[in-house]
């Protein structure tokens, strides 16, 4: 049950729409943090080398102004002790000791003059022996076994010697590293909000549509009255719910004309029929012969074929246009087949046919008893017709959920080349049928009405068979 | 028995009222629903022929008029419309029977009958019939023909049944289908006629008086004379 809950929410259309707005929503918020970030980066950045820039400067006129005595290094150690207590962006001050600035002074010969700072001076010297620093330039230094780089100013003094102030990045990486693990925390719970406010939204809008497909599809070949739900906006859903409506509107109309045109066909046709019968009848009762009869007999059985051509005929044509009026019931299949059978048995086998059923049991059925009878009749009428004495007909009928399937066999000559393809359209008959020619046609229209379907082939053994499907009732398509 | 008959096609309306004149019926014709209102308030009667199509008016109101100002008696609704829906409203709106034109005149003449019958207290349902010398126990479901068993299937016992209930009677092929097969069908071959030869077949004997009568065009008889 949830399994399939699942797959209806991942095959409907509002999670595709969702997913791929919610795509769209995070790669916009994506780039316009990523823009962001560039610009803290680059103003932290910027920040830190200008505090460099003057910071190296200060300690520069220091150097050039204190005289080289014993308290040189003392003076200068100390200011760029001063110098490192101010650093930007920082964030721990705990500890007097300070390992994100040094300080640095090289001697003309390039050799380690002054070092104030963390750990040892010679490995800065050789990193920055490495790389060659303009001065006014602050750019980055990467140290051996120091995992953060350092931003590293540098400027000459008069004396010929070079001094250099380098600032870790550490804090500024810190800085920059908890604005972005805040924003991809606030960028993941914006995703899913938008991606559920965009899922329940189209998901809302489409259970309308669903509905209304639910609805239409259960409208059904002769029930036109229902109508889809419709709701009060005026969006592009409501306007679908209207007009199905409307074509609803349209189709119940055009098929009640179809109705008022065929019962005044049949009763225009049926009132002098009725006369004509009983006239014939009565002329039938004065009749004072055999010889005076036979014609009033004659006429009376054409009338009565007329009358079932008729009724036929129109049967047929409402069928077509899915017009069929059925008075449906739950039948056994398998009893209505047994009775009808039984009723057909004597005249089969005084044609010298023989009939036999198999069948399973009942065969419940939701149809319109009527005209199931008379197909039965159409198709059995059929095989009297058409097959010659010694024929074996086979009636089949059995349970292939969600349909009953109910097959009539013959070992006779089998449906002729010109006829088959048109079995089940009007007035096909074959060249010696006297029939009217709408047996089959009915057939075909009968089982289209109960949702069913009919075919018709020749065997390859010889002898014609047709198959004719009917949806179970209800309870047994259960079982 | 007095019938009012309400139908507009004359044609129709006049070979109907000289049938159940020829019955034994007193009929009153009406052409249209006016003229069966003014008929049924002035006289009294055991059933009524009612056609749906009427100029004036549409037959079942007609019918629920009439129940209205208290006819009580049995209603024929004669009909050239072929819905389903038709015929159960009709039921429904206080008709007692319904006959789709054309029909055949014994056909409504034993529906005729059978509203009558109804109507009218019955003499309790008899466990034998009996018919010249054909005798017919219901309860053993056991026919003899001058005190010889006949030898008949279930089908043949319940279509003699029949025929003897409607002993004297003209029986169509579809009131034949409809009471003992229990389905409305026209087949185009015939079924009915070979069940009816192989029963004849069984219950007149060489020599004895054939009971069983074709009237070709028409239908059967069982003699009962």
């Amino acid at each position: 049950m949830s399994s399939r809950t699942d797959n209806t929410v991942l095959n409907s259309a509002a999670w595709r729409i969702s997913l791929w707005a919610t795509l769209a929503f995070a790669c916009g918020t994506m780039l316009v943090f990523v823009a962001l970030h560039q610009f803290v980066a680059g103003d932290i950045q910027r920040r830190s080398d200008a505090w460099l820039s003057g910071e190296v400067e200060v300690l520069g006129d220091v150097a050039e102004h204190t005289p080289k005595n014993a308290v040189y290094d003392a003076v200068v150690g100390e200011v760029a002790e001063l110098a490192s207590k101010e650093v930007p962006n920082k964030l721990r001050t705990e500890g007097a000791r300070n390992d994100s600035v040094f300080f640095l002074q090289t001697g003309t010969d390039g050799s380690l003059k002054l070092w104030v700072g963390e750990g040892a001076g010679e490995l800065r010297l050789q990193a920055i022996q490495k790389v060659r620093i303009l001065p006014d330039r602050p750019s980055d230094l990467h140290v051996e076994g120091v995992a953060i780089p350092f931003r590293v100013a540098t400027m000459r003094t008069t004396d010929g010697s070079s001094i250099y102030l380098g600032l870790s990045e550490r804090d500024e990486l810190r800085v920059l590293g908890n604005l972005r693990a805040r924003f991809i925390l606030l960028w993941v719970l914006l995703v899913l909000l938008g991606f559920a406010i965009v899922f329940y939204t189209t998901w809302r809008m489409l259970s309308l549509v669903r509905q209304i497909t639910e609805a239409a599809s259960g409208i059904g070949h002769s029930d036109l009255t229902a109508r889809v739900p419709t709701t009060q906006r005026n969006d592009e859903v409501g306007h679908l719910a209207r007009t199905i409506n409307k074509m609803l509107d349209r189709i119940e109309s055009s098929m009640h004309q179809l109705h008022t045109i065929t019962d005044a066909l049949a009763h225009d046709l049926r009132s002098p029929l009725t006369a004509i019968r009983g006239k014939l009848e009565m002329s039938l009762s004065a009749a004072p012969n055999v010889e005076q009869t036979e014609p009033i007999v004659s006429a009376i059985e054409e009338v009565d074929r007329l009358t079932e051509f008729l009724n036929t005929s129109l049967d047929v044509a409402e069928a077509k246009a899915d017009a069929l009026r059925l008075s449906r019931s739950e039948i056994d299949l398998d009893e209505l087949l047994r009775i009808m059978i039984d009723l057909y048995e004597p005249s089969m086998s005084d044609k010298g046919l023989s009939i036999e059923i198999k069948s399973g049991g009942p065969v419940r059925i939701d149809a319109d008893a009527g005209l199931i009878h008379r197909m039965v009749a159409n198709l059995f009428d059929n095989e009297i017709k058409h097959l010659p004495s010694g024929s074996r007909i086979a009636v089949g009928l059995l349970v292939d959920s969600p349909a009953a399937l109910l097959t009539i066999e013959d070992d006779g000559p089998g449906f002729t080349d010109d006829v088959l393809p048109h079995l089940f359209e009007r007035r096909v008959k074959g060249k010696e049928s006297k029939g009217h020619g709408l047996g089959m046609a009915f057939v075909d229209a009968v089982t289209r009405a109960h949702w069913g379907t009919v075919e018709a082939e020749n065997r390859v053994q010889g002898g014609a068979r047709i198959v004719v499907t009917l949806p179970l009732a209800a309870p047994q398509r259960r079982k | 028995m007095r019938i009012l008959l309400v139908e507009d096609e004359h044609d129709i309306r006049s070979f109907l009222l000289r049938s159940l004149e020829e019955a034994g019926y007193l009929v009153d014709a009406a052409p249209d629903g006016k003229a069966a209102e003014e008929l049924a308030q002035e006289n009294v009667y055991d059933a009524l022929i009612v056609d749906l199509g009427l100029p004036d008016q549409d037959g079942f109101t007609l019918i629920l008029r009439l129940r209205q100002i208290g006819v009580k008696a049995p209603v024929l609704i004669l009909s050239a419309r072929r819905s389903v829906d038709d015929r159960v409203r009709g039921l429904e709106q206080g008709g007692d029977d319904y006959l789709t034109k054309p029909f055949a005149l014994a056909e409504l003449l034993a529906r005729l009958r059978n509203l009558l019958k109804r109507n009218s207290p019955s003499d309790g349902e008899a466990s034998k019939l009996r018919v010249l010398d054909l005798e017919l126990d219901l309860l053993r479901r056991e026919a003899r023909r001058a005190g010889q068993v006949l030898q008949l299937t279930q089908q043949e016992f319940v279509l003699l049944e029949f025929l003897c209930r409607s002993a004297g009677r003209v029986v169509t092929r579809s009131m034949i289908l409809d009471k003992v097969w229990g389905m409305r069908i026209q087949p185009d071959t015939n079924v009915v006629d070979v069940h009816i030869y192989r029963l004849r077949g069984k219950v007149d004997g060489p020599g004895q008086l054939p009971l069983i009568r074709t009237l070709r065009g028409v239908g059967y008889v069982l003699k009962d004379r």
